[in-house]
């Protein structure tokens, strides 16, 4: 391999379980739900995925005909092998998923730890490459706490995955959440979870409301930054997943010219956001928004630091995007930082 | 290569496509639902995804108003398989969101069962 040759770090694969699989990490009476009852998971979204195969690429259903991201083996030969990754980190359980459950708590939390179990078993310790995220129950704070107790100071796990739903995460409320995290050298990573990106209620169109899942990106980047998260927990870094990045200059902007006007209110802020931003938030790119290679390095300066942005695929869902032409071309050493160094960086668990 | 035989006629019902190869390149040999056969690269303009993996199928037209969608063009478009970009097998290949974009075209003709692509 020549010098100038990256390794990705890709920072957003979806791996699937399916119901059946987690049954043996399950206690009764949640298995008996599962198995005998027939539970899934209720999901709310009015549209289907409007692409050829739904949630997924169409090409990514595994050649016996599973589910995309349900095999490892093949997510090997298509992505992992194909594309020469050097890590990947893991962040699904979206179906089910603990996390966007919105009652029957008991269940969430323990579908949480199920699904942890799952991922080790079946992806961490399978792959030198893949790396993962805890997973937890939203509305169980405590029971969250206890989760990554068990199993965040596992080598391959680098982050908790929080979902941006409707839970404000920077409230006093959580931060024993992040307490726990940054004993076990977890970062946070927000994936969005279906969130309510129109007052609380779904847009008639699903266009409108994918186009707009970087407001709910830039909301709770400004609530955990106006609530002291990170200058509470210093040690503490944020993924921003899924959102695309050319909201940043914009949010950071904003915040900062706020921030001088209103700063009496939130006196524990000891930065100003955009350093803030700079120094413990990361985001990855997909879905990438397409920009020329101008507009793409004028954005990156107008973010003030080229250590913000790091690749991620997505796969295997339809909104992937490709390494090799997703992004415009650049200098190669902002290449080198956005597919690799950023994200390794940023995890204190990546070697 | 100057010429090369595809695929027979027979290989692909009307409103289905199949990859092949001309040299060395990746081909997209569709037929709409009247019968004809066209060839495109099978490489989307996009990002690059297999198009023989997504599907012919119809589409949402202009005539369509707000609130009243209106479906026609059965058998006639190519969504690729990603992010579900449409191409109008019958003008060239074009995308529908953006028409000066089209897939790159191969010259077809039938002799016999033959399809054949040529240059
Ligand atoms: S690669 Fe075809 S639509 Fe994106």
């Amino acid at each position: 391999m020549s010098k100038d040759q990256i390794r990705l770090v890709d920072t957003d694969i979806h791996e699937r379980v399916q119901y059946e699989d987690i049954l043996e990490y399950l206690d009764e009476p949640f298995k008996h739900y599962i198995k005998n009852c027939h539970w899934v998971q209720e999901k709310h979204m009015p549209y289907t995925q409007p692409s050829v195969a739904g949630v997924d690429r169409a090409d990514t259903v595994v050649p016996d005909g599973r589910l995309p991201g349900t095999d490892l083996a093949f997510m090997q030969e298509q992505l992992l092998d194909d594309l020469d990754h050097e890590y990947g980190v893991l962040t699904s359980a979206l179906d089910p998923s603990p996390s966007s459950m919105h009652g029957w708590y008991e269940m969430a939390t323990a579908l949480a730890s199920a699904y942890n179990d799952w991922q080790i078993n079946n992806w961490l310790e399978k792959d030198d490459r893949l790396y993962g995220s805890v997973h937890i129950n939203a509305h169980d704070r405590d029971g969250a706490i206890k989760e990554i107790e068990r199993v965040g100071s596992h080598p391959k796990m680098v982050q908790v995955l929080l979902p941006i739903d409707d839970i404000m995460w920077g409230d006093p409320f959580y931060h024993p959440i992040f307490e726990a995290c940054e004993k076990h050298n977890l970062m946070i990573g927000m994936h969005h979870n279906e969130p309510p990106v129109y007052y609380g209620k779904w847009p008639r169109y699903f266009i409108e409301w994918h186009t707009l899942i970087s407001t709910a990106h830039m909301k709770i980047v400004t609530n955990m930054i106006f609530n002291g998260v990170f200058d509470k927990f210093p040690n503490l870094g944020l993924m921003m997943i899924e959102g695309g990045y050319t909201w940043i200059p914009h949010l950071m902007w904003k915040m900062d010219q706020q921030y001088r006007d209103l700063r009496h209110e939130v006196p524990w802020l000891k930065r100003k956001p955009s350093q803030i931003f700079k120094d413990q938030i990361r985001v990855t790119t997909q879905p990438a928004e397409e920009l020329t290679k101008h507009e793409f390095e004028s954005l990156v300066e107008q973010m003030g630091s080229d250590e913000i942005l790091c690749f991620s695929t997505d796969y295997p869902h339809w909104d992937y995007d490709s390494p090799t032409r997703a992004l415009p071309n650049m200098d190669p050493d902002l290449k080198r930082k956005i597919f690799a160094d950023n994200a390794k960086a940023f995890y204190p668990k990546l070697p | 290569m100057k010429e090369q035989v595809v695929c027979k006629t027979t290989d692909i019902e009307p409103g289905e496509m199949m990859k092949s190869d001309f040299g060395k390149q990746n081909v997209l040999v569709c037929r709409t639902l009247d019968g004809e056969f066209y060839a495109f690269r099978n490489e989307c303009t996009h990002q690059g995804a297999p198009l023989d993996k997504g599907m012919i199928c119809g589409a949402t037209t202009e005539e369509s108003k707000p609130g009243d969608y209106h479906y026609c063009r059965k058998g006639e478009i190519i969504r690729c398989p990603w992010h579900g970009r449409e191409f109008d097998i019958k003008n060239e290949g074009r995308m529908l969101a953006n028409p000066n974009k089209k897939l790159p075209g191969f010259k077809l003709r039938i002799e016999d069962d033959d399809v054949i692509v040529y240059k």
